[in-house]
């Protein structure tokens, strides 16, 4: 593992008077896979949310590849969601009138320019090559799941950030699609955050967090 | 009255520093300092000028420099295409020349003498020495105002807006235009009209001989009134249009042609595209110049063809010939014909209605036109500044030389001159109402001959 | 002077050149236009008496030789390039060139390409070429061809055009300048329902000493002798006779030719030795048939002195009017044609630049916008490959697979 991808001081976010996220320090090498796991409310999105810049600590530091992230302004955040993190939910969000190409093709209209050669590319990767034009409802969740992995990684982010990504899959996609994360983080040297419920799930990745009630409580590396 | 006159020609001037401080980053002292010497120059140049010479000479002086200067756009925009279509076309050191300061302070000189001299023109002739020496330096100074106003407002403009020099120039000869169009006697797109019209007809007449077209006589209506259009007076106007925007669709067609920069080199697709995403920002940003300029030029063929003066045009008035088809008109009657302005008349017999005016010369000479031409539509004739204007083609007939046969002018009618009036016969008139109308509103049909 | 003469020719092939010498005659063409209204006609005379200005022409259909020349040279490289043949691939021929590490197999590369629809070829020593839809090389070449006509057309049409103008009228020997023409046997003019003419005229000549007969049309024009006929405008040739109170003697005129079509068309003679002038018009016949098709001609007349106005009349062909001592009579009219005999070469080769542009214009659209020319060639040497690709159309596309396919090689960038 080489330098911190990640690095929190105190990170904290409170909506009124509840705390969401009390002051967390927290060090992510660049290339780990890290899981995030907790019970429902324990700040595991929060979290997210907050390093993938969709949110704003209320206190603390959060640096970014070395840079401040709360330094930026709203291009700057804007830019840094673009280029620099891949998102993948539980839901996919996947647009349902286009297909699947198309929807990878979304991403990179938002990145920077359409290229549906690379597109295509990118969905034979994830074992879609044979789905390119089927619209999202044509496809089981594991497929699914997939094309938003095609989509989360075809603008090379340096992080990508899992919020419970095989919540809605049974075990065999589940494994299905860890693996293919497993298999790309590989090649693409991305780092991954996962938020998890699932202990099973959760092992897949270098490290596990497990936050409570907004606080770091434990950290274990797995053993995998 | 004067000042607001003047406020489109400022805010062109105020524009054109700005397009220049931007087109030349990093020589914002210098094109201040000479924009202002220039306008100061072109102002005061053209107060002396105007004094010590006929004032047409002036004038004539700034409208063939936006002539001049509407060429070298013309050049620099093909140039320009070419340049972004064609790897190889060579440059002839143009690219070191505009880097080099001196670029930057003789285009600020050259828009400001210009740019002077225009407004200068605009100032009304005022009695009295003392008024005569401060509304010119007043003007001057204004325009220095405005050049600093100019350097205020470039500093917030947005640092991804570049212009490269062919769009500065386009923009600048666009400015020029509008704020010359406005003037009757340094507009230029009128006469371009009237060129391009004769052009094609010529062009077209020559080019159908050349390869031995035959004559209306042999060939299909339909197809000779689609021939016919290029004979036509709009061909004039449509052709003018095409001209005038021509240069500044070559510069945005310059920026949209220009191939993106090879990714190939990169291999990761992410980055291949945000190379491309920002040089195609880069293009869009360099779309705007030539767009604005786009506009400026519309802007001005609006003034040209609908300027803002107020015409002597009065309403013609009805006579009746005696029973001997003799016309009469008392030289002094309700008006005197001696004022030296338009009076228009209608007259209606041999199932025609011809309308004919009678003008009182600078040098006191009594003339008879009709009140049409040899070429244009018979929409008739007004009176501004000196001179006469047809209403069609906008074509300026200084009065001396209405009375005068041929081209755009007025066809005189002979008439004799008494001691109580003009008589004229009545059946000349009608007759030469006929053919020139007639003859204006066939379209092409001797184009053969 | 190797040098001298590289820069020249390279200067004549330049595709800068055409707008220079645009620029040029425009600018020209200005000039003249402050000095006179006959512009053209002007810088047309100018042209054809200058030696200097005629060149600067004629470095257009050069030029236009030369980028045929340059093009057609650069196709041939890019050909033996793509089938193998030659060792050396020029980049700048291409849009994109790179430098990557050779992969052990093409076969995926291959695979990529057919699926994407590139027929793909592998020719010995490692080189894989892919292309699809058509090259707009022949079209180019026709365009360049049609420029080279077009422009020495309009050189040769400048500068060694010379015409004479002739009235071929019925019954009279064909006019030539050698004198013995064969008789016009008959003029004929119809109303035909062609696409572009709706008239037809054609004229017969009986065979002379010199020449069989021939018949000469409207369009295309024929030719006699080297010059194209080419008819102008439709007239009578008629015969009259005039005597009055003050010239008992009366006064003749064999053949006046005039233009008097189409009917109700006036025209004016003088009656030569007379103080009398003659107006003519052709009168329109009752059953609206054209006399000038029928040969039934009615003439009406005006017969003036001076600027009075003595007799009007009509007379049919062949009859005479009578009154107060005057005596007019047309014992003939004749079907006239004004023609004029063009002598000028260059007349051809515009028309074969019109034809070669119009299969140009035709051609260029559906292949440039269904089928454009795109090519790839990817050359092995030693431990690298050379991958090279160029797009007449479609380029946003063929460069995404480029680039992938690029990526798919999984290789280093060298450069």
């Amino acid at each position: 593992m080489g330098s911190m991808i990640i690095e929190t001081e105190g990170l904290t976010r409170s909506y009124g008077d509840i705390c969401a996220l009390k002051p967390l320090n927290l060090e992510v090498p660049e290339g780990e896979w890290l899981s995030v796991m907790g019970h429902s409310g324990s700040g595991k999105s929060t979290l997210l949310n907050l390093i993938g810049g969709l949110d704003r600590p209320t206190a603390g530091t959060l640096k970014v590849g070395g840079e401040e992230l709360l330094g930026r302004d709203e291009d700057g955040l804007a830019r840094y969601r673009r280029e620099f993190v891949g998102i993948i939910f539980q839901q996919h969000h996947l647009v349902p009138y286009l297909t699947a190409v198309e929807n990878v093709m979304l991403a990179q209209y938002f990145h920077s320019v359409p290229d549906e050669a690379e597109a295509r590319t990118a969905l034979e990767r994830v074992g879609l090559g044979h789905r390119l034009k089927n619209r999202p409802s044509e496809l089981s969740g594991g497929e699914q799941q997939r094309v938003c992995i095609a989509r989360a990684i075809i603008n090379s982010p340096r992080l990508l950030l899992g919020d419970e990504p095989t919540g809605n899959l049974d075990h065999k996609s589940t494994v299905m699609v860890l693996e293919l994360l497993r298999e790309l983080r590989l090649e693409e040297r991305f780092t991954i955050i996962m938020v998890t419920h699932n202990q099973e799930v959760a092992a897949w990745g270098d490290r596990t967090i497990y936050l409570d009630d907004g606080l770091l409580v434990r950290e274990e590396r797995s053993s995998r | 009255m004067t000042a607001l006159k003047l406020i489109p020609h400022l805010v062109a001037w105020t524009l054109m520093v700005l397009l220049l401080l931007r087109g030349f980053p990093g020589r914002g002292r210098g094109v201040t300092l000479w924009a202002v010497a220039g306008f100061a120059v072109g102002t005061a140049g053209y107060v002396l000028l105007s004094r010590m010479l006929p004032v047409k000479i002036p004038l004539e002086i700034i409208r063939a420099t936006v002539g001049v200067s509407f060429f070298l756009l013309w050049v620099v925009s093909v140039g320009a295409l070419y340049r972004s279509t064609v790897r190889d076309f060579p440059l002839f050191g143009v690219q070191r020349l505009m880097a080099s300061p001196f670029a930057a302070w003789l285009s600020a000189v050259a828009a400001g003498l210009v740019a002077g001299g225009i407004c200068a023109s605009r100032l009304p002739g005022i009695e009295g020495a003392a008024a005569q020496l401060l509304a010119p330096l007043l003007l001057a100074l204004t325009g220095a105002l405005l050049v600093f106003a100019a350097r205020g407002a470039e500093r917030r403009l947005t640092s991804s807006l570049t212009i490269p020099p062919s769009s500065l120039l386009g923009a600048l000869v666009a400015l020029l235009l509008f704020s010359s169009s406005s003037i009757l006697l340094l507009d230029l797109f009128s006469p371009l009209s009237m060129k391009v019209m004769k052009g094609i007809h010529d062009f077209v007449h020559q080019f159908m001989e050349s390869i031995l077209i035959p004559d209306h006589l042999f060939i299909r209506p339909p197809i000779w009134r689609a021939i016919g259009l290029l004979f036509g007076k709009e061909v004039g106007f449509w052709g003018g249009l095409v001209i005038w925007f021509t240069p500044a669709i070559l510069l945005l067609l310059a920026v949209q042609l220009e191939p993106l920069p090879s990714v190939a080199q990169i291999r990761q697709g992410a980055q291949r595209r945000r190379v491309q995403a920002a040089a195609i920002t880069t293009k869009r940003y360099r779309l705007v110049i030539p767009l604005l300029a786009l506009t400026i030029l519309g802007m001005a063929v609006y003034q040209s063809s609908f300027p803002n003066v107020e015409y002597w045009d009065p309403k013609p008035l009805t006579i009746t010939a005696s029973p001997g088809g003799e016309l009469f008109i008392p030289r002094k009657g309700e008006v005197p014909l001696d004022d030296g302005k338009l009076h228009k008349y209608l007259y209606k017999g041999g199932g025609k209605e011809v309308r004919f005016f009678v003008l009182t010369s600078p040098d006191g000479k009594l003339t008879v036109d009709l009140d049409a031409c040899a070429i244009c539509k018979p929409d008739g004739y007004g009176q501004a500044e000196g001179m006469v204007i047809c209403y069609y083609c906008k074509t300026l007939i200084p009065l001396e030389t209405v009375g005068k046969p041929g081209g755009c002018n007025p066809v005189p009618v002979p008439f004799t001159e008494r001691e109580d009036g003009v008589h004229l016969d009545a059946v000349t008139l009608v007759n030469s109402w006929s053919q020139t109308v007639q003859a204006t509103i066939r379209t092409g049909k001797e184009m053969g001959k | 002077m190797k040098r001298l003469l590289a820069a020249i020719l390279s200067t004549v092939a330049s595709r800068a050149l055409p707008p220079l010498v645009f620029g040029f005659f425009l600018l020209l063409y200005i000039g003249v236009a402050f000095f006179t209204d006959e512009t053209l006609i002007t810088l047309m005379a100018l042209t054809r008496n200058s030696v200097i200005l005629a060149a600067i022409l004629a470095l257009l259909p050069l030029n236009g030789f030369c980028r045929l020349v340059a093009e057609a040279a650069a196709e041939l490289k890019r050909r033996r390039a793509l089938s193998g043949k030659s060792s050396r691939v020029e980049p700048e021929l291409y849009d994109e060139a790179v430098e990557l590490v050779a992969p052990a197999s093409w076969a995926r590369v291959e695979e990529r390409l057919s699926s994407e629809g590139y027929d793909v070829t592998l020719a010995q020593g490692g080189l894989l070429a892919a292309r699809r839809g058509g090259t707009l090389f022949p079209v180019r070449m026709l365009y360049l061809v049609g420029m080279c006509c077009l422009f020495s057309g309009i050189l040769v049409s400048l500068v060694s055009r010379g015409v004479n103008r002739q009235a071929v009228v019925e019954g009279a020997p064909f006019p030539t300048p050698s004198g013995n023409g064969g008789m016009v046997e008959k003029i004929s003019y119809g109303r035909i329902s062609g696409l572009i003419l709706e008239k037809s005229l054609i004229m017969e000549v009986a065979g002379s000493d010199e020449q069989g007969g021939q018949k000469f049309g409207i369009y295309p024009p024929g030719r006699f002798r080297g010059a194209f006929v080419y008819p102008r405008y439709l007239g009578i040739a008629l015969s009259y006779r005039l005597s009055s109170p003050d010239l008992p003697g009366g006064a003749e005129e064999r053949t006046a030719l005039l233009p008097l079509y189409p009917p109700g068309k006036e025209a004016a003679t003088k009656i030569v030795g007379t103080p009398y002038r003659l107006n003519l018009t052709l009168g329109k016949s009752q059953d609206g048939s054209d006399p000038y098709v029928t040969g039934k001609m009615t003439f009406l007349f005006k017969l003036l002195k001076g600027q009075e106005l003595l007799l009007t009349g009509s007379i049919p062909s062949g009859g005479e009017f009578v009154r107060d001592g005057y005596r007019l009579a047309i014992p003939d009219s004749r079907r006239m044609v004004m023609t004029d005999f063009v002598y000028d070469s260059g007349v051809l080769l515009i028309w074969v630049a019109g034809v070669l542009c119009a299969a140009a214009l035709l051609l260029w659209i559906p292949l440039r916008i269904f089928f454009p020319r795109r090519e790839m060639l990817f050359k092995s040497e030693g431990e690298l490959v050379r991958a090279f690709s160029r797009a007449e159309g479609g380029r946003k596309r063929h460069a995404g697979v480029f680039h992938e396919l690029l990526d798919l090689l999984e290789v280093k960038e060298k450069r």
